[in-house]
Formats: structure tokens, sequence, C-alpha cells
């Protein structure tokens, strides 16, 4: 009898070894995902939770339109399960590097018809190709919240397709990021509707997704917050402003003082539309959207 | 019998010329069928193993040959181009991994291969030493190639002009060398890879030059207006991608349409592949889409079946030889008459005598063995280049 007991307990401890054992080799690599900008690594974040694990490599200071990988970044891009690109010529170091295709996935190339083309100003001609400007695309597409839905779909479809086995928790992050997108940009609708024809000067050419998803009438200088307006620029803004009476520019960051100084000086007020295409430092993209809104409500009122 | 064998070696050096040319005659008999059969076990394994790893390969129109045997082992055919719009047609199908390759241009003598990373992990390519691409305007060798051209990676190598004579046409690249592959034993150890965007500047499709609007030189311009400055032929157009200028790179236009020579298709699965193939049989399709490996086989085919003509020439040339050979012994016997009667009177039986004659035939006939298994060695030691020669360059 003392046998037969002592028997069960060594079978019990072997079946909880074995199970215990399965158990650890059924445990999941988190999937590794590099992305270019932030608006995709928070709706990859936001998708999958903690089985993927998300990383922009851009400093937090910089553009990551602007920004250049060094080689070791470029590797470390090849090395990852998944590359999220924004697509629209966003991030011009993606043209120069190379990506294994296998694990890219380009989250605009579903809606490349609706790209935006925008035009050197100035052209120029050499060799036998004669005159031509540089073309190049509008890329801030998720600044179009239905056009970031859709972004975030192309995410979640390549996520589950690498991690079939969470496609349910997956689809349903997706429909409530989804549902959020889609209500602010309901809300923005609803605030610049009534009075959308009201002339804006936007302070960098970042917004065309914007101004067209929600009828803007705006029209575009290359100022820089961080900086003092020169001469030149302040004279073409005036020029600008006789075909374009606006009263308010939209800047990306809060610009300077002094620069705010001019513009009130020419009667124009300064809000701020954070673009978010890096990481912010408080909050997350819907939140800073949502904040971009608010502030929009002053312009639109 | 060592003596018979003396008596023969002293009678075979004395007539040398004759016994040459016997010599040369046996040989040659022997080692050509051997030789054969060699060079199409070669050329069978070699061309078959790569072909059956190779699923499916999208080309333009015409011939399938050629279009097999450029995407696959970089030969000179070239076979018309397609655009890169053949590639994104696969990837939105969602039916196979698609891999463009573009194979136009050389760099000392060996194949440009523009491609995507894919095609390594395709291959089951490793770099043996150096790194993979990352940027354009680099380049990795196959291990042959480095070979032969003494490269290690942080040397460069320059595009070759396509036309000696075309003084308009496009810059060579300089690009540089960053890995070289692990050898393969195909023809990636004779190929240098770059990334198909590196492969359209060499090309020209895309390039780098000075700022033309910030020009302050004015003999590099030649019209200014309010909306465009014309430059003249002055303008420096870079012909190598470094850190510096890598920014003043770019391409005209949009790149869906650049050209490429094939696709390599990877279907996820056999039946992925069949719908594939399905895709493709329209009557107004410009492109083809081709099992390798059935290509490969009709070649295979073709070769056989010269092959078989060739044993027929190679048997009635033996036929004649060894005729001719034995011609030869019985008018030697003629006119050794003499000789063979002194060797009997000397006290010699026609035993000794026979075993005389048979010793010579034995060192003519081993020493032919010899040199045709010298030559066949050679052979065997270079089947895959001779393949490569006589069937695939």
């Amino acid at each position: 009898m003392i046998f037969v007991h002592s028997l069960h307990r060594w079978l019990v401890l072997f079946l909880f070894l074995l199970f215990s054992g399965a158990n650890a080799g059924a445990t999941e690599a988190s999937l590794n995902v590099y992305v270019v900008n932030y608006p995709l690594k928070y709706f990859a974040e936001r998708i999958s939770g903690p089985h993927v694990n998300v990383t922009l490599p851009v400093p937090p200071e910089v553009d990551p339109v602007y920004w250049t990988p060094s080689i070791a970044d470029i590797g470390a891009y090849q090395q990852a399960d998944l590359i999220l690109l924004n697509g629209a010529g966003y991030a011009k170091w993606v043209s120069k590097v190379s990506l294994p295709r296998s694990k890219t996935v380009d989250t605009s190339r579903e809606f490349r018809d609706q790209y935006i083309t925008v035009k050197e100003a100035k052209t120029h001609s050499h060799g036998a190709e004669g005159q031509h400007a540089h073309e190049g695309l509008a890329f801030t597409t998720w600044m179009d919240l239905s056009l970031a839905a859709k972004q975030a779909e192309a995410i979640v479809d390549e996520i589950v397709r690498k991690r079939p086995q969470h496609e349910d928790l997956f689809r349903a992050n997706y429909r409530s990021l989804e549902k959020e997108l889609l209500a602010l940009d309901s809300r923005i609708k609803a605030v610049v509707s009534p009075n959308h024809t009201i002339p804006i000067i936007f302070s960098h050419p970042v917004y065309e997704y914007f101004a067209k998803a929600y009828g803007l009438n705006g029209r575009s200088v290359h100022w820089e917050p961080d900086q003092d307006p020169t001469p030149g620029q302040v004279a073409e803004l005036n020029k600008l402003l006789e075909s374009h009476p606006a009263n308010w520019m939209i800047w990306e960051n809060t610009p300077i003082k002094s620069a705010v100084d001019v513009l009130e000086v020419m009667g124009i007020k300064s809000v701020v539309f954070n673009p978010c295409g890096n990481v912010p430092p408080e909050g997350d993209l819907l939140s800073v959207m949502k904040d971009n809104v608010t502030k929009f409500e002053l312009v639109f009122h | 019998m060592l003596d018979s064998f003396y008596i023969a070696w002293k009678y075979i050096s004395y007539n040398r010329i004759k016994t040459a040319v016997l010599v040369a005659c046996v040989t040659l008999i022997s080692f050509l069928p051997f030789a054969l059969q060699l060079l199409l076990n070669g050329s069978e394994r070699q061309l078959m193993s790569r072909a059956v790893s190779t699923p499916l390969v999208i080309g333009a129109k015409g011939s399938a040959l050629d279009l097999v045997m450029n995407t696959l082992y970089f030969g000179d055919e070239r076979p018309e181009v397609i655009s890169m719009q053949a590639a994104n047609r696969i990837w939105d199908s969602e039916l196979a991994l698609p891999i463009p390759t573009y194979t136009r241009f050389k760099a000392r003598g060996y194949p440009i291969v523009g491609t995507t990373l894919d095609y390594f992990d395709f291959r089951g390519l490793n770099v043996e030493s150096g790194r993979n691409l990352a940027v354009i305007g680099e380049c990795v060798v196959g291990a042959r190639a480095a070979e032969d051209l003494k490269l290690k990676p942080g040397n460069s190598l320059v595009s070759s002009p396509e036309s000696l004579f075309d003084l308009a046409g496009v810059y060579p690249l300089k690009m540089k060398v960053v890995g070289i592959l692990e050898k393969a034993h195909t023809s990636d150890d004779l190929a240098i890879f770059v990334d198909l965007k590196t492969a359209w500047v060499i090309q020209g499709l895309g390039h780098g030059h000075q700022d033309v609007t910030q020009l302050k030189d004015p003999t590099l311009v030649l019209k200014r207006s309010g909306t465009n400055v014309a430059a003249t032929a002055k303008l420096y157009h870079y012909t190598e991608i470094s850190e510096k200028n890598i920014d003043s790179f770019h391409f005209h236009g949009n790149t869906d349409i650049y050209p490429i020579s094939a696709v390599i298709a990877v279907p996820a699965d056999e039946k992925s592949g069949t719908i594939l193939q399905g895709r493709y049989l329209g009557k107004n399709e410009t492109q083809q889409i081709l099992r390798p490996a059935e290509v490969i086989d009709g070649l295979l085919q073709n070769i056989f079946r010269i092959k078989n003509v060739l044993d027929a020439v190679v048997s009635v040339v033996a036929l004649a030889t060894v005729m001719a050979i034995v011609l030869v012994f019985a008018l030697s016997l003629r006119l050794r008459q003499r000789e063979i009667k002194t060797i009997f009177k000397i006290g010699c039986s026609r035993l000794t005598i026979a075993k005389l004659l048979a010793a010579e035939i034995l060192i003519i006939v081993a020493a032919s063995g010899v040199l045709c298994g010298i030559m066949l060695t050679v052979v065997n030691r270079f089947t895959n280049d001779l393949v490569r020669m006589l069937f695939i360059a």
C-alpha cells in the first residue's frame, strides 16, 4: 500500500515536470518589428500588445523623416522579423538601402492611388533628360485619420500572418484602434466643416493629407519653429497674404517667441498641430491628436 | 618476361615517332567517350540542381532558354526586359515571394546581378568576410570572382561600360566591395551582387550630381530663368556613391516601371505555384512563366541526343583507328620479318617472339591508359568551368 502511494506521488511529479517542460518549450519568441516612424510604432503596439517588440531606432529629438541610419541601424532593420514602412516616399533613406522585401510591409501601398504629388518650385535640366523637377510625394499619410486606419489594417494583417495563434486578440485590438481613429476623424470633420474655407497658413509642407481629408484652405511656407524668420521669408509670406488672407499659422512644434511676435505684427495668430512623427514627450499618438483638435477648435470656432 | 619487356622497350624507344603516333591514337580514342560522359554528367548535375531549386521564373515572352540561362546562370543571353511591375504583380497576388533579378552589366568580365536581399536567403548564400549589402553603391562578390579578381572587403570595383565607343553613354560606377560570399559551387560564385537600385544607377536611371539650383559657377549654367535652371554638360555627375554624396542620388520617375530581366517566384506551396502559372495563360499576356527544371530538362535531352550522335561517330572512328592500328602492327611485322627470323635463328622460340610483340603492345596500351587517365583527371578537375564555357556562357 505504501508502495502504491509512493508510485502515485512519483507519477504526479513526472506529469508536472512533463507539462511544465512542454509549456517552457511552447513559449514563443516575441516578434521583432522595426518601424520608420512613431504612428506605425503606436499602431503595432496597440494591436499586438506584449506579443511584439516594436523598435523605432530614431533618437527622440530627430524627425524620423530626415533621419539617416548608420550601417549598424540598417543591419538591425535587416535582421528584424518585420519592417513596417510608411510608404509614400516617407524617409528618403529607405530608397537608398537594401531591405529584404519578404519582411517589409509598405503600410500605405493599399491606397497608393491616393498619394499626393508635390513638385519642386523650380525645374532644372541637364544631360539628355530635358527639363524636369524632382517630384516627390507628400508623406504624412496618417494625418488623414481614415488613411491611418488603413495603415493600421495593413499592420494587423501582417502581424496576424506572422503570429496566427493570436489572431482574435490582434483583430479585436485593431477594431478598438480603428474605432478611436475614426471617432477622432469625425470630430475633426465636425470642428472644421462649418468654416473649412477659412484661409490658413501651414508653417511647413507636411499637412497635405490633413488639408485634403478635411477640406482645409491652407497654403504652405517653409518656417522653422526654432528659427527666426528671415526678411525673405517674411516678404514671401506678405506676398502670399495678398491672395490668401490668413489669420492663423499652423505650426508642427511650439514656435519661438520672436517668430510668434513677427506673425502677430502681421495679424497672424499661431497654433500648434503636431504631426507626431516621433515619440511624443508625453502621452501617445491619439492623445496628441486629441490635443491638436482641441487647439484647432480655436481656429475654426 | 622481364627480358621481353626490356627488348620491347628498346624497340619502342628506337621507333619513337611510330610509337608516339600509336600512343596518341589509342589515348584519344579512349579519352573522347569518357571525357564526353564526364562533361555531360557535370552539366546535368550543375544545370539540373540549380534549375530544380528554382521553382518559377517570370520574364518577357521570347526564348525560354535564354530567360532561364540568364536568370539562373547569369549567361550572356539578353532576354527582353520587363518592369518592376512584374514583381509587384506577384507580390500583390500573395501567391509567391517575388525576387527580381537584373543581369545586364559586367565588371571586369564578371556579371553584375542586381537583386534584393531575399535572393541571398533563397539561395542560402552566406557572407564569408565583410557584411551584406546595406546601401546603394555597394557590392558583394562571389567566392570565385573575388579569388580571380583578388578582391576583399574594402576594395572597389568599377562597372564596365557597355560599349567602348559609347562616349555619351552612362558613366561607370565605382562600387565598394563590402563582402565576399562563401563558396556555393554554383554560378553565384562567379557573380557580383548589387542591390537592384545600384544596377539602375549603373544604367543611369538613378544618379547624383551637384544641386543644380545652387550652382555658383557660371560655366555650369546654360540658362537660368525664374522657374528653370539648365545646366551645361560640365555638370559633375558622381561616379561613386559615398556617405557624403548619397543624399544627392535620386531616381527620376516611377521606379515601378524600371527594368529588370526576370523575377524568380517562390510560391508558398505547390497549389499557389499552379494558380500563379494559370495567371500567365491569357492571350494578351506579354510575360511568360516557366518551370526552369522543365526548360533545362529539354536542353539536356537535346544535349543527350547530340551525345548519341557523337557516340556513334566516336565508335566508327574508334573502329577505324583500331583497324589502322592492326594494320600498322601487321605492316610492322612484315617489315620486321628479317629481324624476327634472326631472333628465331639465334634460338628464340615462337612463344618468346609472341611475348616480345605482346610486350610492345602492352607498353603502348599502358602508356595510352596513363595519358588518358591524366587527361581525364584534368577534365574532371575543371568540369564546372568547362560546363560553364561549353553549355552556359
